[in-house]
């Protein structure tokens, strides 16, 4: 799965893992927090909206299995 | 195609007709190819013998008849041995020594004890080999892209695997060789399908094997050798859910992976998108206390340097009241209006004989004449 941005769910889950760990370290500044928070939640609703859009593409082979050799 | 070469003797009441012995068996055999050509028969296994490796010999019986048999050791797909209940699929012949036996195509253990016990021993010789060790097995690919499965498309166990696997997650590409999965002629399907799909230039990421629950016959395939043989050789990563959480079968044991049902395999394949999502959000609010702790030992700290700088201010403020009241107090003590209380008294004036004096006390002030002085 990746989004328009080429980022893949995993890329976007690893980029709000950062944002978590910044919001837990000493980095954390009151001044950018609202800036970061805010790029979490849009990523938070991206992969959601991305999670449940995709579908699975699902073929059945027109190859027979029935004759041959084993 | 037989050539027969024929006699007959006229006679009054019917032709008989007179055949070499060749031809007889020819013509026999002619016969039974066309009355029977392809037998089922079940029965008990007896003097059971494989010769030079190749060729395999047992007779099979009931309480009042036996039959020899005879079959190529790559035709026996699972092992049998004297005493166990087998149903063979096999043409009836005589051979050129004239002896009737069953050229045997295909044979398959019978009823629940034969069956366990052909599980036993196959799954011994495998044990043996080292397919089933654990160092064999490799992971599943954590987020496989591309999935090979195969199964049935009629099956309820396919159908829970599509229903989960679509509800958990999205995007894959899933390949499916729809195959027979009970019966004659399924595990060959299954291992034609496992071919087809492991020898491509394209190779799926991991290769799944399904099928819903059933009887230890209906089951039956996926203890087949060469089935076993062909999942332990794959290029890619195996995962087989076979029947329910309770059935064994040969084909869980080889596999990379195990599952216990086909449900359970599409757990096993990816993750849940459903709990993605919720940790993800999970992950917001988890922001969302931090700083919302942050803030609050933000506050606190500020309201402690504010407290402590006022504690600061009033302690000077007390230092200073009572350096204050200190100086009152001894001010208040050097008053000489204190020592007038005490019932001394304050004496000015000419201190020399006949020199005019004030004397004051407490309540009075009392003017004198000085009549001495004397030096003490």
């Amino acid at each position: 799965m990746s989004s328009k941005n080429n980022k893949t769910i995993a890329d976007k889950r690893a980029e709000l893992s950062g944002l978590l760990a910044w919001f837990e370290s000493d980095q954390f500044v009151v001044e950018e927090a609202i800036d970061k928070f805010k790029q979490a939640e849009a990523l938070a609703r991206d992969i959601e909206q991305e999670l449940m859009e995709h579908k699975n593409t699902i073929t059945v082979l027109k190859q027979r299995f029935d004759q041959g050799d084993a | 195609m037989y050539f027969i070469s024929m006699r007959s003797y006229g006679m009054e009441s019917r032709r008989v007709q007179t055949y070499s012995v060749s031809d007889f068996l020819a013509v026999l055999n002619q016969t039974l190819e066309f009355a029977y050509p392809l037998v089922s028969i079940e029965g008990e296994v007896a003097s059971f013998k494989v010769n030079q490796g190749k060729y395999v010999f047992f007779d099979l019986k009931d309480e009042s008849g036996t039959v020899g048999c005879f079959m190529t050791v790559w035709q026996l797909r699972t092992p049998i041995e004297d005493g166990m209940k087998v149903v063979v699929q096999a043409a009836p012949k005589v051979t050129p020594w004239g002896k009737f036996s069953l050229t045997v195509q295909a044979v398959r253990p019978s009823g629940e004890g034969s069956l366990k016990k052909s599980f036993e021993l196959l799954k011994a010789k495998l044990e043996k080999e080292g397919l089933f060790d654990e160092a064999r097995k490799r992971p599943l690919p954590a987020m496989p892209q591309r999935i090979a499965v195969i199964s049935s498309t009629q099956a309820a166990g396919y159908a829970d695997f599509i229903k989960i696997i679509n509800t958990r997650w999205g995007g894959l590409s899933i390949e499916v060789a729809h195959t027979q999965v009970q019966g004659e002629g399924a595990a060959d399907q299954m291992i034609r399908a496992i071919k087809h799909l492991t020898t491509r230039e394209e190779l799926a990421d991991v290769l799944v094997l399904i099928r819903g629950g059933g009887s230890a016959d209906d089951l039956a395939a996926y203890n087949d050798e060469k089935l076993v043989r062909a999942i332990a050789a794959s290029r890619i990563p195996t995962l087989v859910g076979v029947g329910h959480e309770v059935d064994m079968v040969l084909a869980d044991l080889v596999a990379d992976v195990r599952a216990a049902t086909p449900s359970n395999a599409a757990q096993l394949l990816v993750p849940d998108r459903r709990e993605i999502i919720d940790s993800v959000w999970q992950r917001v609010r988890a922001m969302a206390q931090s700083a919302e702790m942050a803030m609050e030992t933000l506050r606190r700290d500020t309201r402690h340097q504010l407290d402590t700088m006022a504690e600061g201010a009033m302690r000077a403020i007390e230092n200073q009241l009572r350096e204050v009241a200190q100086s009152q107090n001894t001010l208040h003590a050097y008053d000489p209006r204190r020592v007038l209380e005490r019932g001394y008294a304050l004496v000015r004036g000419d201190l020399q004989p006949s020199g005019m004096i004030e004397i004051e006390t407490q309540s009075v002030i009392a003017k004198a004449e000085v009549r001495d002085v004397q030096q003490k």
